[in-house]
């Protein structure tokens, strides 16, 4: 009897895959086919979308669904920051939606609210609208990242789609593109030519949040022993804290990951590291509250923000990431630092200082992703 | 089910009006007794045969009208009706009802046991003036689920319908807590929904039940003093608000007494307009005429040399 290799268990889940007729022989489709053939999941289903249908329909419990689809949207993006408060002016290269790994936090849930993980598979049209972009001006820099509306490396031992985008951008000198995870696949590595182009990101959290919170996800030990994994290969890494959860007990647990990072990575290997505190859309609150009932974190102080989101009030917020920064700042970092979202009150409370300072965070994290 | 077409008289003690389909049943008003006795019965019931006699159908009022007065009645026949069908018929002759939620309530609770949800969804509730996708409707079909105590103060208006939601959260213990809020007072919606809510959540919150809470926070006694209903309610919910957010009540009853402080005297108000993301502050005046306007401008200037302005805009900042 042949033995059935088992697949990463983020994406054991995958019960069924559809493609758009016309992806049917796509790199992309190709390559799932491969990739499932030999494990568990090599027999699920596999139906082809018309060009009629105008969407998928898939509702079988906690299975998933593994969409390639031919996308007729924009590429490439601008990300959704608002005016209210500093945005670090990061632009989305947009390859898919959903994600496979459950975290009670994520926006994502409210964005998609079914069970299908779509996977923009006309990688040629894309190629084409970035390369139309990027090569324009060759002086022009663009700092990318592929991890808005999906994770960037969850699917890829299936797609590869890092790997094709990476070796894609080996050409634009002007572009540095961050691949933001909780997953480890450092497969897109024997793609990269330029290891300063590439920074590898990881989220971080606090242990407890990371064991209670974000299930079928890599442990934070994984997370940080592939980032070590890069910066001995000549990377630069990305580190979010986002989103910091304040919950009882959160000092032990972030001075205890904020120690940790510093056992894997040195100050150096550190391109940038966000801090961000949990926002969230209003509607987002019940979804979590209905999908995650032992989720608790979500009782909190929390106020309508400047930009209607809902946010933990001021002074809990600056509480926390001073008692972080001042943490992080003990093991050499700091012009790395930055806040995700956050208002001019509270950068000043925090650092002393606010993005007008120094140009604007954009052109800071634009420098800092460029090595300057 | 059939309706004959003759209409029959019978005594008013043969007819026996205990049926569970008359889940709306109610006395005969005065204006109806006056009706029959100046009129007679313009209408006739709705009866079944029973081994014993008759079996009302429709027409609880009408029927105990004539029985205090000891007339016959007059009764049209329904033949072969089940259980779903004497429901149906009884909401038919009572369509022109008006409706509140503890009689919707009891409409559901009868039709529940014989009918599948998706029958109650969409053929029931439409019977009962509600639309199946709305959100009345799930909050109804949320009260089945409901013990029959808190259905019982649906039923007597004590709590809104939309109080559904926060008590399905809580546990028995937690619901335990909260009824005597319920037992002298009618709630408006809002009221109900926020003050249910706040608790919940500051029991999740600070991991303590909600009897806990209720203490602590003074509702207890707030309960026990005697105020009028307004007050109650307005105490108990501004007790449940803080205990919900305590920081931000504590920046607030701070941010309220420096205001009071620089603006007094004068028709200024002053409000924090952000929930303290900025340490900004907004100040109002209205004014209809010149001699109103100089005399703003005058405290306006006045009131910028208050010292108090400092605390105004540092609080809830790292320096407060």
């Amino acid at each position: 009897m042949t033995k059935h290799v088992e697949l990463p268990v983020h994406l054991r889940k995958i019960a069924h895959v559809f493609v758009d007729e016309s992806m049917q022989d796509s790199p992309i489709a190709r390559r799932v086919r491969k990739q499932l053939i030999g494990t568990t999941l090599e027999n699920i289903p596999w139906t082809t979308v018309s060009p009629d249908s105008d969407r998928v329909e898939f509702d079988e419990g906690d299975a998933q669904a593994l969409y390639l689809k031919e996308y007729k949207g924009k590429f490439l993006r601008f990300c959704p920051g608002t005016r209210a408060y500093h945005c670090c002016g990061y632009r989305i290269i947009h390859i898919g939606e959903n994600c496979p790994m459950a975290c009670s936090y994520c926006i994502l849930q409210a964005y998609f609210q079914d069970r299908i993980l779509k996977i923009w598979a006309n990688q040629d049209d894309l190629f084409k609208e970035l390369g139309d972009g990027f090569g324009a001006d060759p002086n022009t820099r663009y700092r990318v990242g592929t991890g808005e509306f999906t994770d960037s490396l969850a699917l890829e031992h299936l797609t590869g789609y890092s790997h094709d985008l990476v070796s894609f951008l080996n050409d634009y000198d002007n572009v540095v593109l961050e691949l933001k995870s909780k997953a480890v696949d450092l497969s897109w590595m024997q793609a990269t030519k330029r290891t300063d182009r590439v920074l590898p990101a990881w989220s971080l959290n606090a242990p407890i949040i990371n064991e209670q919170e974000e299930f079928d996800v890599s442990t934070l030990t994984e997370r940080l022993e592939a980032a070590r994994t890069c910066a001995q290969a000549g990377f630069r890494v990305c580190l979010h804290f986002d989103p910091v959860i304040h919950y009882p007990g959160w000092r032990t647990g972030y001075a205890e990951i904020i120690d940790q990072i510093f056992e894997y990575v040195k100050p150096e290997d550190i391109a940038y590291m966000s801090i961000g505190s949990f926002r969230c859309m209003p509607q987002l609150t019940p979804i979590i509250a209905n999908n995650f009932p032992d989720t608790n974190y979500i009782y909190n102080e929390f106020v309508p923000g400047l930009d209607g989101k809902a946010r933990l009030l001021r002074p809990l917020r600056v509480e926390q990431f001073s008692f972080m920064v001042d943490r992080l700042r003990s093991h050499g970092m700091d012009k790395q630092l930055y806040f995700c979202m956050e208002s001019t009150e509270v950068w000043q409370e925090v650092f002393g200082y606010s993005p007008s300072d120094f140009g604007g965070l954009g052109k800071r994290l634009m420098a800092q992703a460029f090595g300057e | 089910m059939q309706l004959s077409k003759e209409i029959i008289t019978a005594s008013a003690d043969s007819i026996d009006d205990t049926g569970s389909h008359l889940f709306w049943r109610s006395n005969a008003n005065e204006s109806l007794s006056e009706s029959i006795n100046e009129f007679g019965q313009a209408a006739p019931i709705l009866a079944s045969k029973s081994d014993t006699g008759f079996k009302l159908i429709a027409g609880y009022s009408r029927l105990s009208a004539l029985r205090q007065t000891n007339q016959l009645v007059l009764v049209r026949m329904v033949l072969d009706a089940d259980d779903r069908d004497m429901g149906l018929l009884y909401l038919a002759d009572n369509a022109h009802r008006p409706l509140d939620d503890g009689m919707r309530l009891a409409a559901l609770r009868y039709f529940q046991p014989i009918s599948d949800d998706k029958t109650l969804k969409t053929d029931i509730l439409p019977r009962l003036g509600i639309k199946p996708k709305s959100k009345d409707a799930k909050l109804l079909l949320s009260w089945l689920d409901m013990p029959d105590n808190w259905q019982a103060h649906l039923a007597a208006g004590d709590v809104p319908l939309a109080a559904c939601t926060p008590l399905n959260r809580m546990s028995d213990q937690d619901r335990l807590a909260v009824e005597p809020l319920f037992a002298g007072f009618s709630w408006s919606r809002s009221n109900a929904v926020n003050v249910l809510t706040w608790l919940f959540e500051t029991s999740k919150m600070t991991l303590k039940p909600i009897a806990d809470i209720l203490q602590q926070s003074g509702m207890t006694n707030i309960l026990q003093q005697g105020l009028s209903p307004k007050d109650a309610i307005a105490r108990l919910c501004a007790a449940a608000k803080t205990a919900r957010y305590p920081e931000l009540s504590s920046l607030q009853n701070r941010f309220d007494r420096a205001a009071t402080g620089i603006t007094a005297g004068t028709r200024w108000r002053m409000v924090q307009p952000d929930n303290f993301e900025t340490g900004g502050a907004e100040l109002i005046i209205q004014v209809k005429n010149e001699t109103q306007l100089k005399k703003a401008v005058e405290d306006l200037e006045i009131m910028a040399g208050v010292p108090t302005w400092r605390e105004i805009w540092t609080l809830g900042g790292k320096n407060d």
